[in-house]
């Protein structure tokens, strides 16, 4: 038996365009993101990674096949309904360009319950910004802010909400080492600590590590799913060999 | 939250919303203001007499604006001694008007013509200044403003033509004073008597006898229904006014939805990311929408405070500006109605929601992936409803085309302006598809260039914003030319159809006076036309004209109908509508009252096509005098040789001056309603422009520098985004008078149809050309102003 949060994708297929110069972006993949696991889909540029985050967050509709959350087939929701859903149990964090820049952090940090319709307490955003260790910077604007710590406001707003799953790509794409620990730190302890599910694109071997599990992808299919214990090393290696053939 | 967060961060980007809604809204304000004020008000000259008895009205469905059918004198006389046998009535007053114009210095006194009897002064109340009344056939009082004081002789013009008039006395009101049997020699007909009252009289029984007593010949009026005692030239002149105040807040409402739609369609452009972010993270394609209503209405609500507080400080400035014009009464004042200044506040709010309407749409269908994107390519410029109401508008605007061409000739005019409107917001609504050949079209010379290369590159890919950069352009040139097109030619129209009517050599038409006196009419041999009015005993009227039928069938080139028998004072000759109006046909006999109040047995001699006659009903020009003795000659198209000096208060203009003269009065409206058309249209479209170009042009910044880091020169950027903008003021300006071209050709066609003359286009180049070159220079400063300033001091990296 499932648990009500899996996110499962059954012969998940995205194309893009139309007949002669089509893109086949996903080629029929089926997998289970578990509720409380740690995922991270690695594979070469191109390989369908950002798009198959999409598609199990439902920001994007697949061409084929469907997705669910718990019992619901997001296929089956229309446009406010998915939107809906996204907001209350799916959080999502971009490469970058994730905050809305006339807004301060804890504006940002309140904006998915606002449009949910709630008016939100001050310790429920205090808390969602300390949680990230930004507890002091509610008041500033993004653009007072680092990359790093924008990237922490954004976890903080997809974590708001206490979502069932949510969906990073590339969260540390765009920051040192040292702001990378943090952030995955951070994910990390979400899942041990609210038994929330994370799905993270990356191309880095160690922030990989961080998982349980990680996924590899080419061409648009999942060929191989690393479990047990990881390390950056073993995660490289079966990259390199899964990008080679 | 997000609204005002947004419109605090993007400031600019709203100013032109500020703007258009500002100024919507105090025009709007200014102008209910002032038409609410414009209602009839009690004429001054009866402000202290408590109860009128008014003849009877006649129907006014024609616009024509005609006073009533006037009682006789005998029938005055009768009214006069019934209403002061009534309890509590001290004397019944009855008031008249004719012709009666002070020469001072050898030239009459403008504005001051209008004669009354001197017991008619007790109405308001006046009072003698200096002298006494007047007694004596040619005693006067005059106003004390004339200037003149009482001893002296003064030369008057009269109906009959100027005489000498000994001054007993003057007034301290307007108005110039006869005794009241020589007022009554003028103007036998009554269309008014007032009743002053005993101290303590009770007004009410007062009406009742006085309604008993007049039965069904007229009204009694008490109070603020004493407005109705307006004279109708007033009421023209309100009505006239009220039409250019029209005019003016509807096209206001116009430019200002439309600056409003195309600043948010462009704000929704600019922000497709944000917009896409937001969807990402939960909101749903409402609360987008909302997000854009609400950023709308926070802007309208403060824009529209202001404006309309602008709109209540301005309003008694443009009363005092249309009295000044002609356009309003000289007693109008402004009154501040809270409900003028409330709608004019409810109405931007509306408009200003009706522009953000199609930008919500949109903004709605925006993907949450759209968040991921950075570039700003159109790959959508034409949706579905864009398609739908583009094709809409450009349908009903070629339907309105055909309306002018063979509709009624009355609406011909707002038919056109009607269909250029729908035609400017259609091919708006359409320019993403007819802008890309159009680009290719202009831009073919210059391809090889690098800057001819990226201009358009630009264009074509972000359509959307070359259409909307282009669309204010659109709308000043097109109304432009259209408003400017139009008068000119209908003006030319109406002059030919004058010129080819008449085969006098010369006509003499008044010059200071609001007529010709019988002495300047008949200074001159020729047709000479002496207009009145005919009153039947169901609220109707026909205008007449008193003629000389022999001198009349000589000048005339439309008549072919022999008026010989147009001779005793019996006969009339009628037109072919007239006739079917009245159901008479040649030999028939027809009742109608007179001026003067006389029922007279008119027997019909002929009957005329429609555009033989300046009126349905032409008299012999003795029949007319003698039963309106203080009637005006309107012109006089000279036959043989013209007169060689004026006679006074006169004029002779050649055929083609004669031609080109038109109606003065007409004209002067209508010249004072086209500036104010295109001032407005003009400036508010500059500002759009403007507003348009700078966010464009803002956005663009980053673009622009890389332009640089690719190796171009400051000045070939700057260059280039000239380049742009020039070629979004061309495809405007050309599309804009593509538009007026369709909507003249309309016009013109329709009116020659009308007057039955052919008639050639005619556009006063200079409108447009200042309309384009204004257009094209506030373009360019706003683009290159801002991308120099920010070149300057941005650095490569
Ligand atoms: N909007 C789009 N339109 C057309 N093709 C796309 C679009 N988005 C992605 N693709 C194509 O789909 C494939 C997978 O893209 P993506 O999922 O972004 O890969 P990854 O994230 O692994 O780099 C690529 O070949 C990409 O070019
Ligand atoms: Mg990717």
């Amino acid at each position: 038996m499932p648990t009500p949060d899996t996110v499962r994708l059954r012969s998940v297929s995205k194309v893009y365009g139309s007949a002669p110069r089509s893109v086949t972006a996903l080629d029929s993949v089926t997998t289970e993101f578990p509720a409380g696991s740690f995922t991270a889909v690695m594979g070469p540029s191109g390989s369908g990674k950002s798009t198959l985050l999409h598609c199990a967050a439902g920001l994007d509709r697949p061409t084929g096949g469907e997705v669910l959350l718990g019992g619901t087939d997001l296929g089956g929701l229309d446009e406010t309904k998915l939107t809906e859903l996204r907001r209350e149990r799916i959080g999502f964090v971009f490469q970058s360009y994730n905050l809305v820049s006339a807004l301060t952090a804890a504006q940002n940090v309140a904006l998915p319950l606002r449009l949910a319709g709630r008016r939100p307490r001050p310790s429920e955003v205090d808390g969602a910004l300390a949680e990230v260790g930004l507890g002091a910077r509610g008041t500033h604007l993004p653009s007072e802010m680092s990359g790093g710590e924008q990237q922490r406001v954004a976890l903080a707003r997809a974590l708001v909400t206490r979502p069932a799953a949510v969906f990073a790509d590339e969260p540390t794409g765009a920051l040192d080492s040292k702001t990378s620990r943090d952030v995955l730190t951070l994910l990390r302890g979400v899942v041990d600590r609210h038994r929330q599910t994370v799905v993270m694109v990356t191309h880095d071997p160690v922030a990989a590590s961080y998982a349980d599990r990680v996924l590899l992808m080419v061409d648009g299919r999942i060929t191989e799913e690393l479990t047990g214990s990881l390390t950056a090393e073993s995660i490289a290696t079966a990259n390199r060999r899964g990008t080679s053939c | 939250m997000l609204s005002i967060a947004s419109i605090k961060s993007r400031w600019t980007s709203f100013i032109g919303t500020f703007v258009a809604v500002f100024l919507g809204v105090a025009i709007l304000s200014m102008t209910g203001l002032v038409l609410l004020s414009a209602h009839p008000t009690v004429p001054e000259r009866y402000r202290d007499t408590p109860v009128f008895a008014q003849s009877p009205t006649v129907d006014q469905q024609d616009s024509m604006f005609t006073d009533g059918k006037p009682w006789s004198a005998a029938k005055a006389g009768d009214l006069v001694v019934a209403f002061e046998q009534i309890p509590g009535v001290a004397r019944a007053i009855p008031d008249r008007t004719f012709y009666a114009q002070p020469v001072l210095g050898g030239d009459p006194v403008t504005d001051v013509d209008q004669g009354y009897p001197w017991s008619a002064a007790e109405l308001a109340p006046y009072r003698l200044a200096s002298g006494s009344p007047p007694h004596q056939a040619d005693d006067v009082v005059v106003p004390e403003t004339l200037g003149v004081s009482a001893g002296t002789t003064l030369t008057m013009l009269t109906a009959a033509g100027p005489a000498q008039y000994r001054v007993v006395g003057t007034v301290d009101g307007p108005g110039i004073y006869l005794s009241d049997s020589e007022a009554a020699r003028m103007s036998p007909g009554v269309r008014a008597i007032g009743l002053r009252l005993d101290p303590g009289a009770d007004q009410d029984a007062v009406q009742a006898g006085a309604r008993t007593a007049l039965g069904a010949d007229g009204q009694v009026l008490a109070g603020a229904a004493r407005a109705e005692l307006e004279p109708m030239a007033d009421q023209r002149v309100r009505w006239i006014g009220d039409q250019v105040l029209t005019g003016l807040g509807s096209l206001s409402a116009f430019v200002s939805m439309f600056v409003v739609a195309s600043t948010f369609a462009f704000v929704v452009a600019q922000r497709r990311r944000e917009l896409g972010l937001l969807r990402a993270i939960g909101a749903t394609p409402r609360q987008v929408r909302r997000v854009l209503f609400g950023e709308a209405l926070a802007i309208a609500v403060v824009a529209g405070l202001l404006g309309s507080v602008l709109g209540g400080v301005l309003a008694p400035v443009l009363g005092d500006l249309l009295i000044s014009a002609g356009l309003e009464p000289r007693t109008f004042v402004v009154e501040t109605q809270l409900l003028a200044l409330a709608g004019a506040f409810v109405v931007g709010l509306l408009v200003a929601m009706a522009g953000v309407w199609a930008a919500g749409r949109r903004a709605a269908r925006i993907r949450p992936l759209e968040a991921l994107r950075e570039a700003t390519v159109d790959s959508t410029p034409m949706t579905k409803g864009r398609w739908w109401a583009g094709g809409v508008c450009s349908g009903i605007g070629l339907l309105l085309i055909g309306l002018t061409v063979l509709g009624d000739p009355e609406d011909m005019t707002t038919n056109s302006l009607y269909a250029a409107m729908a035609l400017i917001v259609g091919s708006t609504l359409l320019a993403p598809v007819v802008i890309p050949p159009v680009v290719r079209l202009l831009t073919a010379p210059l391809a090889s260039s690098a800057v001819g290369m990226i201009v358009r590159g630009s264009a074509l890919t972000a359509v959307r914003r070359t259409a909307s950069t282009a669309a204010p352009v659109l709308l000043t040139v097109g109304l432009a030319v259209l408003i400017s097109g139009m008068v000119e030619t209908s003006m030319g129209g109406y002059a030919a159809a004058r010129e080819l009517a008449t085969r006098a050599v010369a006509i003499v038409i008044p010059n200071g006076t609001p007529g010709l006196s019988d002495q300047a009419a008949t200074a001159s041999p020729g047709a000479a036309l002496l207009p009145t009015e005919l009153y039947t005993d169901d609220r109707r009227h026909f205008p007449a004209t008193g003629i000389d039928p022999a001198a009349f069938a000589q000048a005339n080139t439309k008549l072919d109908n022999a008026l010989d028998g147009l001779v005793g004072p019996d006969t009339a000759a009628i037109t072919a509508s007239a006739a079917s109006q009245l159901g008479v046909r040649a030999g028939d006999t027809t009742r109608l009252t007179f001026e003067d109040g006389l029922l007279v047995t008119l027997r019909v001699v002929a009957v005329l096509p429609n555009s033989a006659a300046p009126t349905p009903i032409l008299l012999p020009r003795k029949t007319v005098r003698d039963h309106a003795p203080t009637a005006l000659t309107a012109a006089v198209h000279v036959l043989g040789s013209p007169p060689t000096t004026a006679p006074l208060g006169a004029q002779a203009l050649d055929r083609a001056a004669y031609a080109a003269s038109a109606d003065a009065d007409e004209d002067r409206l209508v010249r004072i309603f086209v500036a104010l058309l295109v001032i407005v249209a003009l400036g508010y479209t500059a500002l759009s422009i403007a507003n348009t170009l700078l966010m464009a042009t803002a956005s663009r910044i980053t673009d622009f520098t890389t332009l640089r880091r690719a190796g171009a020169t400051r000045r070939q950027v700057t260059l280039t985004a000239a380049a742009e903008s020039a070629l979004s003021v061309t495809i405007g300006a050309t599309l804009g008078f593509l538009i007026a071209l369709l909507a003249l050709y309309a016009n013109a066609t329709g009116l020659s149809h009308h007057l039955g003359t052919p008639l050639s286009l005619s556009i006063p180049w200079q409108v447009p050309l200042t309309a384009i070159t204004l257009s094209l220079a506030l373009a360019l400063t706003a683009t290159t102003l801002p991308i120099h300033l920010s070149l300057r001091h941005r650095p490569l990296t």
